[in-house]
């Protein structure tokens, strides 16, 4: 075997060397790299310089998008963020938002959130200070259940109302579809038991027994929430509370809830629970209020942003829309309930730049911010100088809401309980079990409140 | 004897200057395995003991957690039931389904090479394409299967909108993306020695002896790994799910990984999400080593 020339490096130098040269590059590439130079044209230069702080939300569709567009384009909000960068994030769901969070990355703010759950383990920062020194975020200029919302259950305030924050319940009715049905759509209904008379003259299904139009899905939009924001309808309707967040203490378990399951329970049952699902899956249907905007669903119970909701995506369904009081057991006949609701924006511990975050929130408690976002997305602040401004009829069934603030018999504010999602799913749990003949309303309300009480235990909040 | 005093003595200078070197090459990969795999193992094993949501130091709670999991919680069995019932029937139902298709491909026919490719795309699709493209045939409104029956005037089948037809619905889909599976047990069929069945065709077997005899007992290290790998990803069946039914109608479709992952990043229950993690590795582990144990039985090596 001839031997090899010498070209003076063997084969453990040329490793030796080789590594060297592969640390010297991973250690490069390690390195940040440093900030783009001035005038070199790249967007970034502005972060680099002013920083950067992040707003993330749970909306989508025109709000994140063109409402957000036009808001950063605005001088005022280009004037309070100077060099700092804003960038927003859409349709943010939960789980990045509170890996984020652990992370110690968050967010400077966020909205449409579980706000409750962050406010109960101490990672926000307390609005207070910011508050009593701010001109705009000042309780006398919103409304009471708004600012109300704000606060978690001890009294500490974590959040700046904004974006949405208007009265959330009234039963929605496209009158086309009612007249259709041979139903007179200036007598809506005002109970459970005309509303379920409603929906099964409404109902339509095919010769073969498919379902082609539903009257009224009980749990689709407001009905079938369970949340921070935006209540819980059948502790409204039934008039209730669920949680004490003074002691800590759940109620599910009582006659009331019981109907609740009942009663909701038999909308479903009419037009059969798997119909039902398979219109909710079709594309466009699952969404909040897809199947009223899509024309297949003639009833819901909607906030105030359903008429601009709709009007907007779908302007013939829009036309037609009318509201009038959401439903109520027929012991109750003739009361009139309301509720405030609403979202705000919290401001996390571990992020640099709350401050400046805050007077974003300040921004957008302005009228041409609050302005922006009803154009683009119909959402209304819980701010009464704003409302004072709004056009009413802008929108057909619009007005419904801004009489009822006059008008309600019973108002309600969505329940400070820091276990949102949870108890959310076991809601959507259990009534499907009842709907479905798996499980008796009794049962369910007893389970519900087992669960509830389980679950909180092992929080340890 | 040399050796021996070298043995003893431990590595010579040049082996540890190999060593170091080789760990050193290696050290990208070891330390992502102790950063990315290592350190989150043990801390799931840390923290199934404590209440722990994240966002608060972790509380030690000891079996509490294990004990819920087992004696408080309704919906877990629900969900095991779900996980066992995916397994038990899905996973073999692919197998065989992957197993037939391999040996209809493994014909003489023509236009195999398409066959082929077809039957293996769906295995390259993406889940999110997937899940899409399975709601809108198996949608009981408008999807195309039921839209042919609406129109010939027949019931609608509601496969994912019925608590009793979506598990079966989701093992259909499992079923029709074994594209990986059919080509390991393509590979493995081509290398069937074509004697075997030459001396059987001589000794008047018929096609079904054939398969019976001499495919099946050949293709049985390849059917093993191919359930092992099938158990332990049906298991921890996520994406379709989470991705078609959200784990409904009525839980049905709620699995294992599914509510795991709710538990851990919805419910703010890492604690207790690190405890079912820990149940699932368990159940994992005991089901491999169960199926090795009985591989002894029916797997026949050739080179033993």
């Amino acid at each position: 075997m001839a031997n090899l020339p010498n070209n003076g490096m063997s084969r453990r130098d040329f490793l030796r060397t080789t590594s060297m040269m592969l640390a010297g590059g991973l250690i490069a590439a390690c390195t940040p790299s440093s900030a783009p130079a001035a005038g070199g044209g790249s967007s970034a230069a502005p972060a680099a310089e002013g920083g950067t702080i992040q707003y993330w939300f749970g909306w989508g569709g025109n709000y994140a998008g063109v409402a957000w567009d036009t808001l950063k384009e605005t001088e005022t909000l280009k004037g309070i963020l100077g060099d700092v960068t804003l960038e927003t994030k859409g349709s943010s769901g939960g789980e990045p938002l509170l890996t984020a969070v652990a992370a110690g990355t968050p967010p400077e703010g966020a909205s449409n959130t579980q706000y409750l759950d962050y406010m109960a383990r101490g990672v926000l920062v307390p609005v207070g200070d910011w508050v009593d020194s701010s001109d705009t975020v000042k309780q006398e200029a919103y409304l009471e259940g708004t600012w109300k919302d704000a606060f978690d259950r001890e009294g500490v305030m974590y959040g700046v109302p904004a974006n949405e924050g208007y009265l959330r319940y009234g039963l929605v009715y496209n009158a086309e579809m009612v007249g259709e049905a041979g139903l007179d759509p200036d007598t809506p209904p005002e109970t459970w038991e005309e509303c379920l008379a409603w929906h099964e003259a409404i109902t339509k299904f095919d010769d073969a027994g498919n379902l082609i139009q539903v009257g009224m899905d009980p749990f689709d939009a407001m009905g079938g929430q369970l949340a921070i924001q935006d209540g819980f309808y059948p502790a409204v309707s039934w008039n209730f509370s669920w949680f004490d967040s003074d002691a800590g203490t759940f109620n599910v378990d009582n006659e009331m809830m019981v109907q609740a399951f009942n009663t909701m329970g038999e909308f479903y049952k009419i037009v059969g629970p798997d119909n039902m699902a398979g219109m909710r899956q079709v594309e466009g249907n699952g969404m909040w209020g897809g199947s009223y905007n899509n024309r297949v669903q003639a009833m819901m119970i909607d906030g105030y942003w359903r008429p601009g909701g709709t009007y907007i995506s779908q302007p013939e369904v829009g036309e037609n829309t009318r509201i009038t009081w959401a439903p109520v057991p027929t012991d109750r006949k003739g009361v009139k309930v309301q509720g405030y609701g609403g979202h705000y924006v919290i401001f996390f511990k571990d992020a640099p730049n709350t401050e400046k975050m805050f007077q974003v929130s300040e921004f957008l408690n302005s009228n041409e911010a609050c302005d922006i976002i009803f154009s683009n997305s119909g959402f209304l602040p819980g701010l009464l100088g704003y409302l004072s401004t709004v056009d009413e009829n802008i929108y057909p069934g619009l007005k419904f809401y801004f009489d009822s603030q006059d008008t309600a018999d019973e108002w309600s504010s969505p329940a400070r309980c820091p276990m949102t999602d949870f108890s959310r799913t076991q809601w959507n749990e259990l009534r499907e079990s009842v709907y479905r003949d798996e499980m008796t309303a009794e049962a369910a309300a007893t389970e519900f409140q087992s669960r509830l009480e389980s679950e909180w235990e092992a929080l340890g909040i | 004897m040399a050796a021996l005093t070298q043995k003893r003595r431990g590595f010579t200078s040049a082996q540890w200057r190999d060593l170091r070197t080789g760990l050193f090459f290696i050290s990208p990969w070891l330390l992502g395995f102790f950063l990315w795999t290592f350190y989150p193992l043990f801390s799931s094993l840390y923290y199934s003991f404590h209440r722990y949501d994240l966002l608060r130091p972790a509380v030690w709670v000891g079996l509490k957690n294990y004990v819920e999991i087992f004696t408080k919680d309704p919906t877990f069995w629900q969900v095991a039931y779900n996980t066992v019932y995916f397994v038990g029937f899905g996973i073999p139902l692919g197998v065989i389904g992957a197993f037939l298709m391999a040996t209809l491909l493994n014909t003489e026919i023509k236009g195999r090479s398409v066959f082929r490719t077809i039957f293996f795309f769906p295995a390259i699709v993406p889940a999110i394409v997937t899940a899409m493209v399975w709601q809108y045939l198996l949608n009981v409104q408008y999807g195309a299967i039921n839209a042919f029956l609406q129109g010939a005037g027949l019931p609608v089948i509601p496969f994912i909108a019925n608590p009793g037809l979506a598990k079966p619905s989701l093992i259909l889909i499992h079923m029709w993306a074994q594209g990986n599976a059919m080509v390991i047990f393509l590979a493995t069929l081509q290398d069937v020695p074509r004697s075997l069945y030459e001396a059987a065709t001589v000794d008047g077997a018929n096609a079904w002896h054939k398969f019976r005899n001499i495919t099946i007992p050949m293709c049985t290290p390849v059917i093993l790994f191919n359930l092992v790998i099938g158990f332990i990803y049906g298991f921890q069946n996520f994406t379709l799910p989470w991705l078609l039914t959200g784990g409904g109608p009525n839980n049905a479709t709620e699995f294992y990984s599914l509510f795991l992952y709710r538990n851990a990043f919805i419910f703010f229950r890492m604690g207790k999400a690190s405890a079912l993690a820990w149940i699932l590795f368990i159940v994992i582990v005991l089901f491999t080593i169960l199926l090795f144990r009985s591989s002894r039985r029916w797997v026949y090596y050739g080179g033993e």
